[in-house]
């Protein structure tokens, strides 16, 4: 055995590099490997050995066509790229009645949140309207107009009541005999003001429930005037 | 002769590449000239390396034919991490290792050594049939790596790069596990000198 090999100057190898380089060595690894083995009888007949077995390998080589492999091969692709396809239309029927089946469980979804919101924000406009009105306010403009037009038509009889307790009231106020009369001529005179301006603002804001009860309350206290006065008459 | 002398001649990288992706695209796109494409260039690769593995031809056309099937159903998986030649022969291997194990369960054959390894057919060659059928029966009693890796570099002519795609190992292991296979192919062949000396005295 060889302990250094000089053919090669530029890779030495000896015995002991025999498997590492069997293993994993270069190009000239392997001319060193050989040139060492022209000297060593046991490198030789070790290479020699572990060539035989690629040679002898290749001999498992057997490269003969089969020509009825292929159509087979062939024909099973074909069929089963007609069952992906199969699936995939399926599958693309079934997605869209999915979907359409989620849509409309999302619309459905969607319209019970809506009705919920809308129901909501009506009960809550009603209550907050009922708190403020004694009276129910009607819903929908021909309920508010027939309403309104109720309200107008009594306020205007109860005018003309007032009007004729006025009428009878008129010769005491005009000349006023005792001072009492003359501050209930005084007190009429500021409540027929306050109605004058109630009734402008009431024109400008028909629906203004609160103006209403206001002029309401005016009318109701110039009744009690007049009909103070008419009992100091007697 | 050195291996690298025995080692197929191989292609200039771009060239390979690039028909590499073409193949993966016609797959990918279902054309069926890209599935006869990759027949015609690997087709008998992939049938000798399936009849090594699994010992005759009957078996070797079926796990060629579920390797094309397997690539159908699966391209859409494939990322391009290895070659797509690498890809469908570590398909193939996998087939080939399923379809003996199903043969093992299926023969419930009463010796672990006949079950786990192939008995080769006989096969008509040019070379001395005492010499293949050995290294046939030796490469039966290797571990299952070993003989993969030893079937991909020494008789396909695959590189270790190619065989670690393929195997999902690094280059570094391949190169070992060649060298372990063929060290013990070669106890198996061919007793060492040394030993030959020692039963002489």
């Amino acid at each position: 055995m060889n302990a250094m090999n000089d053919a090669n100057p530029k890779t030495k190898v000896n015995c002991h590099d025999r498997e590492r380089i069997f293993e994993d060595g270069s190009r000239d690894q392997w001319t060193a490997l050989e040139a060492h083995a022209l000297t060593c009888i046991e490198c030789a007949e070790e290479i020699r050995a572990w060539k035989s077995l690629s040679v002898a390998a290749t001999e498992l080589r057997d490269y003969s066509d089969d020509p009825s492999l292929w159509p087979r091969i062939h024909r099973s692709l074909l069929e089963e790229a007609a069952k992906i396809e199969q699936s995939k239309s399926r599958w693309t029927w079934e997605s869209i009645r999915r979907s359409f089946f989620v849509s409309w469980q999302t619309a459905a979804a969607a319209a019970v949140v809506l009705v919920l919101v809308v129901s909501a924000a009506f009960y809550h406009r009603y209550n907050l309207t009922a708190l403020k009105t004694p009276v129910a306010a009607p819903s929908g403009d021909l309920l508010r107009n027939n309403a309104l037009a109720e309200v107008e038509r009594t306020q205007s009889d109860y005018m003309h009541a007032i009007d004729k307790l006025a009428a009878d009231a008129k010769p005491q106020l005009d000349n006023p005999g005792t001072p009492l009369l003359a501050n209930y001529r005084e007190k009429l005179q500021v409540l027929d003001s306050a109605i004058d301006d109630l009734r402008a603002q009431a024109g400008q804001n028909p629906s203004n429930a609160h103006l209403r009860y206001q002029l309401l309350a005016m009318y109701q206290e110039k009744q009690r005037t007049l009909e103070e006065v008419l009992e100091v008459k007697r | 002769m050195e291996p690298f002398q025995n080692r197929p001649a191989s292609e200039p990288a771009d060239a390979v590449r690039g028909e590499d992706a073409a193949l993966a695209a016609a797959c990918l796109a279902g054309d069926m000239h890209g599935y006869e494409r990759l027949y015609a260039l690997q087709g008998a690769k992939m049938k000798n390396l399936a009849r090594n593995l699994l010992g005759n031809a009957l078996d070797a056309e079926d796990a060629v034919q579920e390797t094309f099937l397997k690539v159908q159903r699966s391209i859409g998986g494939f990322r391009g991490q290895s070659s797509f030649v690498t890809w469908t022969f570590r398909i193939l291997v996998n087939t080939c290792h399923d379809a003996r194990r199903s043969r093992v369960r299926k023969k419930e054959v009463t010796s672990d050594d006949a079950a786990e390894n192939p008995i080769p057919e006989q096969r008509a060659a040019a070379a001395p049939p005492t010499l293949r059928l050995a290294l046939e029966r030796a490469l039966a009693t290797l571990t299952q790596h070993q003989r993969d890796v030893f079937l991909l570099y020494e008789v396909e002519g695959f590189s270790h790069a190619e065989i670690g795609e393929t195997l999902d190992i690094s280059e570094a292991a391949s190169k070992n596990t060649l060298f372990q296979a063929k060290k013990n192919l070669r106890q198996m062949l061919e007793p060492p000198r040394s030993a030959d000396a020692a039963g002489a005295r």
